[in-house]
């Protein structure tokens, strides 16, 4: 692979390119699915190519192909610098890279036991058992069970001289139960998502007790009255936040939006430019820290599809708005010296974009339980787990649901209920919030298929929050 | 490569395979597209994916593996890594067979060479056009102009051998003019069916007139989905249109086979040879075929899989890849001047479940919502919605032109009494 991607530099660099990169990979995807007491998936995916950029004139030429030959490579790179080449002819480009030293360096993620390694029948029986338990009732009507392991190996080299390369181990496990009842149904959900782990990360979610608990949760929940209407307080846990926080602070922090390059599909930002360390974003005590060091973290590569080094940076401190997530070619254009490392390509496949860094809601330095939080409420939901999600193109106006709900009457947890939605606006919601959980109760949450871009792409970072509590927001039926 | 050349090596590694049943597709797919925003060109891209997915299976157990390792001498370590990976696989309960031989295909012509070529000029002269125009207007544009084609071999052990090819053209653009905006999506299997200066022109004018936007007035409201809108919603019924999820009570359609579900004028269908091709055959080998859907509101058919199908005594029915909602005659503009008080939506985003089963959704307006009263028009602001779409598509009261949007063909609605 390292042979390849030099091989594809040295060809840029005859050709006279401004600058060009190359990015070998190849790719294994595992995935065993039971639906129902059926294994409906055992697939086994290997991926390897390569994708080359070129910058010609200002203008980028992005080239990829399947398969490692020196043929595909040279076919990809000719392409590249050919439609570079084109491109810059229509003086539409206007590209200016932030300064870069080179790179050298491998990067493995955290790994205890290889998903690989693992006996497949061992995993088949192990879902096997999950989806016994989840059917077990005759009120539950569908269930899903899956394992997704994920190895990725990458080298990536470019002219200015970086060489690179990471190891990374990605896994995650997913249930799902629905149970019927009086005409209704309704679902739970293993909240854990994924994680840069091993079989490890399976064997920590304890999938045949979290199945039964889950079973059980479902029929609690198509049984329970519909939620209330009206303003009231939530306290939400951390799975509920990390998808909150993706939405209303990880996409409107992305540089490209801010900058327009989204605006045709994935939408745009209402942070401006000019708000870089000015706009109130929330109340004093929330704090947002990117961190693409996070061992844990999806998006922790070592280096980003531009080379540049995963960092670690406040989005927001303390309330207010500190500075953009960025790539080399937004970061001049949003008034940095440097790029925040935010480059990545769904695969070899795919024009590396702005994506989210990994992030986390900073928790309460001082201790504070969920159960403290919940004593503060007099009328209100607590709030587990992601639901239904919706947020307008600027980043704004939204409306979440979740996956468990419990009424909270005088500071205290009561019935459960279901068919909860809350809505707000970004900067509002963030400023209602008055206490969050200290670490003790940090969950985080990984994501492996963020969309964004065009053609579209998926991406993966890893969220977190411990819970935390919002005080007057829109619920049920005033969002509706 | 070429159609022979595809069809052999799927009947090659056939030839490799031990186990009793098997399924090989390959596949090639190019996508060359430039991507504009902040008017400048962000991207500019050629990719190129070759790959071969086997299935196997011996009569109780199944197992599936793909690869981009496409050279003759790889076809045995390839099936021999499927092998293992069924040899290492559980029993399948709902085991089924590959699909039985003598499938008939349906011709479908969907290739253009001009566009299977993929020269790069015409994207960039689209892009390039509408950045020039936009900085005239003095707006800002985004968007992507694309070409792309596919193609595939299919080779089943119980004797059935299938090739299709289909080119596809894309221009999306999007105008920005204040916090006023516009947004067109065009698709032809040639890049000569896509009218680029045509769209140009349209979206500046549209953005222009949407500049300034003033408040939404909330309550009940007749509403023209324009086609795109009408588009963005109708993937939700026909991810619903399910015949296995549906006997699970999981859809709005469990228990509605020959019921009515929606206005006599809401009928959705596919057939072959309209705007959107469509596909012969699906990842199985099993034929597609021309559907009714819903006719005047009746549900007539669902999507069924061959196990399902088997056990319910229904036909199996995989998707064709092209559906279409009936229309009449008219534009958009035409149906907002039916109503005395509407408002008019481009586009719908962002779009989630609230309910699965009771099929409501959420989500928001964007890309240009208008207010027409008293003979006037005016640009409004994006709102939230939370609708029921058989709910809206049992309030049609007129319906105007079909026209192509991605994979669907839909025509502009009006709909009465809405709540905003």
């Amino acid at each position: 692979m390292r042979k390849l991607a030099e091989t594809a530099v040295a060809e840029l660099a005859a050709a006279g390119v401004q600058y060009g990169d190359a990015r070998v990979e190849s790719r294994s995807l595992e995935r065993i699915t039971f639906r129902g007491r059926r294994l409906e998936e055992a697939s086994l995916r290997s991926s390897e190519g390569i994708g080359v950029r070129a910058i010609v004139g200002g203008c980028w030429g992005f080239a990829s192909s399947t398969g490692l030959s020196v043929e595909s490579v040279k076919s990809a790179v000719e392409r590249a610098v050919e439609i570079a080449r084109r491109g810059a002819g229509s003086g539409a480009g206007g590209v200016r890279l932030a300064p870069l030293s080179p790179q050298k360096g491998s990067y493995e993620s955290p790994c205890v036991q290889d998903p690989f390694e693992v006996d497949r029948l061992e995993k088949i029986g192990l879902l096997e058992k999950c989806s016994e338990v989840m059917n077990s009732d005759g009120r539950v009507s569908l269930s899903w069970a899956q394992i997704h392991s994920e190895r990725i190996e990458r080298v990536l080299a470019s002219t200015e001289g970086s060489l690179v390369s990471s190891k990374l181990i990605h896994t995650q496990p997913t249930l799902i139960v629905y149970a019927n009842h009086g005409g209704d149904s309704q679902s739970r959900t293993l909240q854990c998502g994924a994680r840069a782990a091993g079989w490890e990360w399976i064997e920590e979610n304890r999938l045949v007790e979290s199945s039964e608990r889950l079973r059980e949760e479902a029929i609690e929940k198509v049984m329970a009255e519909e939620g209330p209407a009206g303003v009231m307080d939530l306290v939400l846990d951390g799975h509920n936040l990390s998808l909150t926080m993706h939405e209303s602070v990880g996409h409107p922090t992305e540089s490209d939006r801010a900058l327009g390059w989204e605006a045709n599909y994935a939408g745009r930002s209402f942070v401006k430019i000019s708000d870089q360390g000015g706009l109130r974003y929330g109340s004093d005590i929330v704090s947002f820290l990117a961190d693409n060091t996070l061992p844990m973290g999806l998006a922790s590569w070592g280096w980003d599809d531009d080379c540049v080094p995963c960092q670690k940076w406040y989005l927001v401190k303390d309330g207010v708005f500190q500075e953009f997530g960025s790539v080399r070619d937004t970061a001049l254009l949003i008034g940095r010296d440097s790029s925040r490392g935010c480059s990545r390509a769904q695969d070899f496949g795919n024009f590396p974009i702005n994506r989210q860094p990994n992030f986390y809601l900073e928790p309460s330095r001082e201790p504070v339980t969920p159960e403290e939080l919940i004593a503060g409420v007099k009328q209100g939901i607590y709030i587990e787990g992601r639901g239904s999600f919706s947020i307008d193109q600027n980043r704004v106006n939204f409306q979440f649901g979740g996956d468990r709900f419990r009424e909270i009457r005088n500071g205290r947890l009561g019935r459960p209920l279901k068919k909860v939605l809350y809505g707000s606006r970004t900067t509002e919601f963030w400023g209602s919030c008055d206490g969050i959980a200290d670490e003790r109760f940090f969950q985080p949450m990984g994501l492996l298929n963020c969309g964004k871009g065009e053609p579209p792409q998926s991406a993966r970072m890893t969220h977190g929050a411990s819970p935390a509590r919002l005080r007057n927001i829109t619920v049920g039926g005033g969002v509706r | 490569m070429t159609r022979e050349e595809m069809l052999a090596f799927v009947e090659a590694v056939l030839e490799r395979v031990k186990a009793p049943h098997a399924v090989a597709v390959l596949s090639e797919d190019r996508l060359a597209s430039v991507r504009f925003g902040q008017n400048r060109i962000t991207q500019n891209m050629d990719t190129f994916t070759r790959e071969l997915s086997i299935s196997v299976g011996d009569g109780s157990r199944r197992a599936e593996y793909t690869s981009h390792r496409i050279d003759t001498t790889a076809i045995p370590e390839i099936v021999k890594t499927a092998e293992r990976l069924l040899e290492g696989s559980a029993a399948d309960p709902e085991y089924m067979p590959p699909v039985e031989e003598g499938q008939i295909y349906p011709v479908v012509e969907a290739w253009d060479e001009q566009t299977a070529a993929a020269e790069p000029a015409p994207r960039i002269g689209a892009a390039t056009a509408a950045i020039e125009s936009a900085g005239r207007a003095g707006i800002e544009t985004a968007g992507l102009a694309s070409m792309a084609f596919e193609k595939t071999a299919l080779a089943t052990s119980t004797g059935n051998l299938a090739w299709h090819q289909a080119t596809e053209s894309g221009f999306q653009l999007t105008m920005h003019a204040g916090t006023g905006s516009s947004y067109v999506s065009t698709h032809s299997t040639a890049w000569s069916g896509i009218p680029v200066s045509d769209c140009i022109e349209q979206v500046v004018e549209e953005a222009v007139a949407a500049r300034d936007p003033g408040e939404s007035p909330p309550g009940i409201i007749d509403v023209v989905l324009e086609p795109q809108a009408v588009a963005d919603i109708m993937p939700f019924i026909l991810m619903a249109l399910n015949a296995r999820t549906s006997d699970e009570g999981i859809t709005v359609f469990s228990g509605m086979e020959g019921e009515s579900v929606a206005s006599e004028r809401f009928t959705l269908r596919s057939e072959f040879g309209g705007p959107v091709p469509g596909r012969p055959f699906d990842r199985e080998g099993l034929a597609c075929s021309e559907q009714v859907w819903i006719e005047r509101g009746v549900v007539r058919a669902m999507h069924c899989d061959r196990y399902w199908a088997r056990k319910t005594g229904r036909p199996a029915v995989p998707s064709p890849s092209t559906y279409g909602m009936d229309g009449d005659a008219g534009t958009a503009a035409d149906l907002a001047a039916m109503s005395s008080r509407c408002i008019r939506i481009r586009r719908l985003w962002y779009i989630r479940f609230v309910d699965q089963k009771s099929l409501e959704l959420t989500g928001m307006t964007r890309d240009g919502v208008f207010l027409y009263e008293g003979g006037s028009c005016r640009p409004v602001k994006d709102f939230r919605w939370n609708w029921k779409p058989l709910d809206l598509f049992s309030r049609i009261e007129a319906l105007g032109k079909p026209v192509r949007k991605g994979w669907l063909t839909v025509p502009p609605v009006l709909v009465g009494g809405v709540k905003i």
